[in-house]
């Protein structure tokens, strides 16, 4: 019994030592739940809700492009994307059948898509509006509607170079388009929705939106009457002269605004994929097909550079104005050929222009005087020219791709150069570099960046941004401006360029025709660089017809174009 | 002897002591792992099988089936079990034998026999038959346990079991309790702490060998660790291996954190929608903490506490030894696991596949255990009410 009772005391005090170290890790357990579900709970409810939550994007509408009229150049459509949820799909056989007939697929393909054991799988993107609303009205369990916007270009092929176009994502791929991305774009909303692991939307947990912001919409200089109608002259001249390429610029010289950027052939907008008429896309490599497709898309008066020719004349008679190096009175003598160093340049005109003095040299485009005036200006101080008249630099047009000029290092430059140079040979420049170029130095001597866009404005309205753009002022004097304008519109008025006049208004301007290299293939650029009013210049046109077959003379059917053109813009925007 | 009289004869006058502590801890207990168990089980069962109730049921069954035999048990004087002290032994090693040609898997372990329509998790025989046979062994021994070869007797007579536990059942966790309760049967039945605490530090320090030699391994050729080394690497770093072999201590830490001081509801687990899969098994605890919060989790704690609380009283109070080591087997077998389980959920200790007494999921393990507590309360029944 005694023994008993020894037992029984050292086995409870052992009882009761279990019993504490239990509660001692008891305790412990408690505090590492402490630790846990206090300290640690912040980090680990983060780590749960990004495991819980899906989140689902909702696309912004992007801004479109509005044209000076307030007509809509670059639209969005709705358009729908189907698919369907596997999981919650109750009569696959009616969703095959509904699927297929609404959407014009093979049974087969959707049901293909239909049995696939996938969280969700798109069977058809792209679908319009109409047939998504009837796919949904049906309301079938696990058929998804999704609306999405798709971009419409409602004039098609109208000014596509410059305008460009979006690729799958809506992003921006060439032209107005991919520059102003950012202010054009907005931002995607989120819809975040909790969901179970295979995720099956939670509903009880309600879902939490961000609504998106949407693109602004970008206002344009480009006028859709100004851009028809130059698109369309230049459609009709490409197809009478049989020529290659025809562009149109026609912008306002005194602020740089782009009213029209013409480039024919252009491409539809809302196919930008699908090559030129009569190619067949599956006839080519990949690597091919790209090539022609940027060959396509690419903007001749911006992307290519080419040998002005006469036109460059402009540049020469300001520079030999502004340096004093000539003045339009000074007499020359022409007899057909000039002789720089040991070469013979000849002057177009075989028999040549005989005695003449500035304004008359300029009037018959005649480039044994132009020649003299260069090599007068000489090398040094012509080159600083080019400099100061923002010539060796870009543009800065609010277009991707702006190709630079391509000029004589000034050290590699002899007499026979600067002679060439100085009536627009041996060098290339873009069709946007000469107007604008020829637009600061008939504006009176501000040095104008061209552009398209003027503001980008909220879809609301709520909040407009203006785009401001560098103008340089005095590139050339106030007064050889002036001179420039009156000799200009000597040109137009009784000399080389009166194929450009326009009955009832002043038209200053100055033709070109050159040849393309190499020398001798018989191929020729014709172009007339025209402006109207010539004492005040409210608008500019430069018109490039691209190897056109039979005459070939700039004066002779470069400047009808530009006449054309002015005929019917000057009265429209006399009228704005 | 005098004791066991004084008992019958109190029980033949009707003056039944019924430790109704115990049994309301133990009722609500299971009460409670029923809930949990529906709370947990109920969106996966619906997803999977179309039956939101399948685990409830099956708990519900298994909870009363083990309720009636408490009582049965409880009704029988606790000597009665005395006699099968070797057949309990020898019942325990031929069911696990049985494993090798009948035995059934079920989420890559082979632990279960099909008896008719009742699995049976042969553990859980295991558990309750170690406590029935060392009770006896230690009983018998008498003094004879004090001495290092009655020790030695004691503490190696479990290992073939607890070997055969971890071999063919591939269940580690039920071997290390099948070796806790003998250790704790054998340091209440010793008078000395020096044995033990050598014991305990040899533990430890065989522990940190492991652990020690797994991170070598790892860092030389880790592809010839086995699942068990991987998981004591997992557990150093669970990050890391968040998407294999940590995935389920990260989705139940997920839970546990989440639930916050408050919890998100009863019913509201996030991490029980496939996140945490088979969340009404061994990670039940991850739940109750997402649900119900800290307090949830601590109240858990403070209930088992209490149910460890009245097994000791229980112990100390029972009428002689073999009694008092029924219980304290019984009350080894709860704490260790208890502490196991919680140990696990928060990533404290290694993953090791154990269930949380009463309220996991697991028909065999709840009737086992409520077997036991038949027995305590058949204990509690000798003890004279002037003792307490």
């Amino acid at each position: 019994m005694e023994n008993k009772m020894s037992h029984k005391t050292y086995h409870r005090s052992k009882t009761v030592t279990v019993f504490f170290l239990c509660m001692l890790v008891f305790l412990g357990l408690a505090a590492r739940l402490v630790y846990l579900m206090v300290f640690q709970s912040e980090y680990y409810s983060m780590k749960a809700r990004e495991l819980h939550e899906r989140e689902r994007s909702i696309k912004a509408a992007r801004g479109r492009i509005i044209d000076a009229n307030g007509k809509i150049l670059a639209d969005n459509k709705t358009v729908c994307t189907v698919s369907v949820i596997h999981s919650q799909i109750k009569n696959a056989d009616e969703v095959v059948e509904v699927l297929s007939k609404e959407l014009g697929l093979s049974e087969e393909y959707v049901r293909k898509r239909v049995e696939k054991y996938s969280s969700i799988e798109k069977i058809k993107s792209n679908v319009d509006k109409a047939t998504g609303d009837a796919i949904r009205a049906k309301s079938l369990p696990g058929v998804k509607v999704d609306e999405d916007y798709k971009r419409y270009y409602p004039y098609g092929t109208l000014a596509s170079k410059a305008l460009g176009f979006t690729g799958g994502d809506n992003q921006g791929i060439i032209g107005l388009e991919v520059i102003y991305e950012e202010y054009l774009k907005g931002e995607a909303g989120t819809i975040l929705t909790v969901t179970d692991a295979k995720g099956v939307e939670q509903d009880e947990e309600g879902e939490e939106r961000v609504e998106p912001v949407n693109g602004r919409d970008l206002y344009v200089s480009l006028d859709i009457n100004i851009q028809s109608y130059a698109t369309q002259l230049a459609l009709q001249t490409m197809e009478t002269k049989e020529a290659d390429r025809v562009s149109i610029l026609v912008m306002n010289p005194q602020n740089g605004e782009i009213l029209a950027m013409a480039d024919v052939p252009e491409f539809d907008l809302n196919n930008p994929y699908t090559l030129p008429n009569g190619m067949d896309a599956s006839a080519f490599s990949e690597k091919k097909r790209q090539e022609l497709l940027n060959a396509m898309w690419r903007n001749g008066c911006i992307n290519d550079t080419y040998e002005p020719g006469s036109t460059f004349k402009i540049i020469t008679a300001a520079a030999g104005l502004e340096s004093g190096a000539v003045k339009p009175t000074d007499t020359f003598h022409c007899p057909g050929f000039i002789m720089v160093e040991d070469r013979r340049i000849r002057c177009h005109k075989v028999g040549g222009h005989g005695a003449e003095d500035f304004v008359q040299g300029t009037m018959n485009s005649c480039n044994p005087v132009f020649i003299t005036v260069g090599l007068r200006i000489g090398v040094e101080r012509f080159y600083s020219y080019f400099r100061q008249f923002g010539l060796l630099d870009k543009t800065g047009i609010d277009l991707p791709g702006e190709a630079g000029t391509i000029m004589h290092k000034m050290e590699n430059i002899g007499p026979v150069e600067l002679a060439t140079i100085s009536f627009g040979q041996s060098f290339q420049i873009t069709p946007i570099q000469l107007a604008t170029t020829a637009s600061s130095i008939v504006n009176g001597g501000r040095r104008i960046t061209p552009h398209f866009a003027v503001r980008a404005v909220t879809m609301d309205g709520s909040d407009s941004q203006s785009f401001t753009y560098p103008v340089r002022e005095n590139v050339v004097s106030a007064e050889t401006s002036e001179t420039m304008r009156y000799i200009l519109e000597q040109v137009v008025a009784d000399g080389s360029g009166r194929n450009g006049a326009v009955e009832g208004y002043r038209v200053g301007g100055k033709t070109a025709t050159s040849q393309t290299l190499p020398r001798g293939s018989g191929k020729y650029i014709a172009s007339f660089l025209g402006f109207s009013p010539a004492d005040d210049p409210q608008v500019l046109a430069l018109a490039i017809i691209h190897n056109p077959k039979g005459t070939y003379y700039g004066g002779q059917i470069a400047a009808p174009v530009v006449r054309q053109l002015f005929e019917n813009i000057l009265p429209y925007l006399e009228k704005k | 002897m005098a004791q066991r009289s004084t008992s019958r004869r109190k029980q033949d006058k009707g003056e039944k002591f019924m430790d109704y502590s115990l049994l309301f801890i133990v009722l609500f207990l299971v009460g409670f792992g029923i809930v949990m168990v529906f709370s947990s089980s109920s969106y996966e069962a619906n997803q999977k099988l179309g039956d939101s109730t399948r685990y409830l049921r099956q708990q519900l069954f298994a909870s009363i089936l083990g309720l009636v035999a408490m009582m049965v048990v409880a009704n029988i004087p606790y000597h009665f079990w005395e006699r099968f002290a070797v057949l309990a032994y020898l019942g325990s090693v031929v069911l696990i034998l049985l494993i090798i040609p009948f035995g059934h898997s079920s989420g890559g372990a082979t632990r279960w026999l099909y008896i008719g329509p009742i699995s049976l998790q042969v553990a859980e025989v295991a558990k309750l038959g170690m406590i029935l046979f060392l009770s006896s062994l230690i009983c018998k021994l008498g003094k004879g346990v004090r001495s290092n070869k009655g020790f030695l007797i004691v503490l190696l007579s479990p290992v073939p079991v607890a070997l055969m536990l971890w071999q063919i059942t591939n269940n580690l966790s039920s071997a290390i309790i099948v070796m806790g309760i003998a250790v704790l049967m054998l340091f209440v039945s010793c008078p000395d702490y020096k044995r033990f605490i050598f014991l305990a530090l040899a533990t430890l320090a065989a522990a940190a060998a492991v652990v020690f030699y797994v991170v070598q391994t790892a860092q030389a050729h880790a592809d010839e660790l086995d699942f068990r080394g991987g998981r004591i690497l997992a557990w150093l770093d669970p990050e890391a291996y968040a998407n294999d072999k940590s995935f389920q201590t990260i989705q139940a830490l997920y839970a546990i954190g989440s639930g916050g001081v408050l919890g998100k509801g009863l019913g509201q687990s996030m991490q029980k929608r496939g996140f945490l899969p088979e969340a009404q098994n061994d990670m039940i605890f991850s739940i109750i903490c997402e649900e119900l919060g800290l307090f949830g989790g601590i109240a858990i704690i403070i209930m088992f506490l209490l149910l460890i609380w009245r097994l000791m009283i229980i112990a100390n109070n029972a009428p002689d030894l073999y009694g008092a080591l029924l219980v304290v087997g019984v009350m080894g077998h709860i704490a260790v696991q208890v502490i196991l389980n919680i140990a696990v959920v928060t990533a404290t200790i290694p993953n090791t596949g154990i269930s949380l007494p009463f309220i996991s999921y697991g028909g065999s393990s709840v009737m086992f255990l409520l077997i036991e507590i038949g027995l305590t309360l058949s204990v509690a029944k000798g003890i004279r009410l002037k003792d307490l």
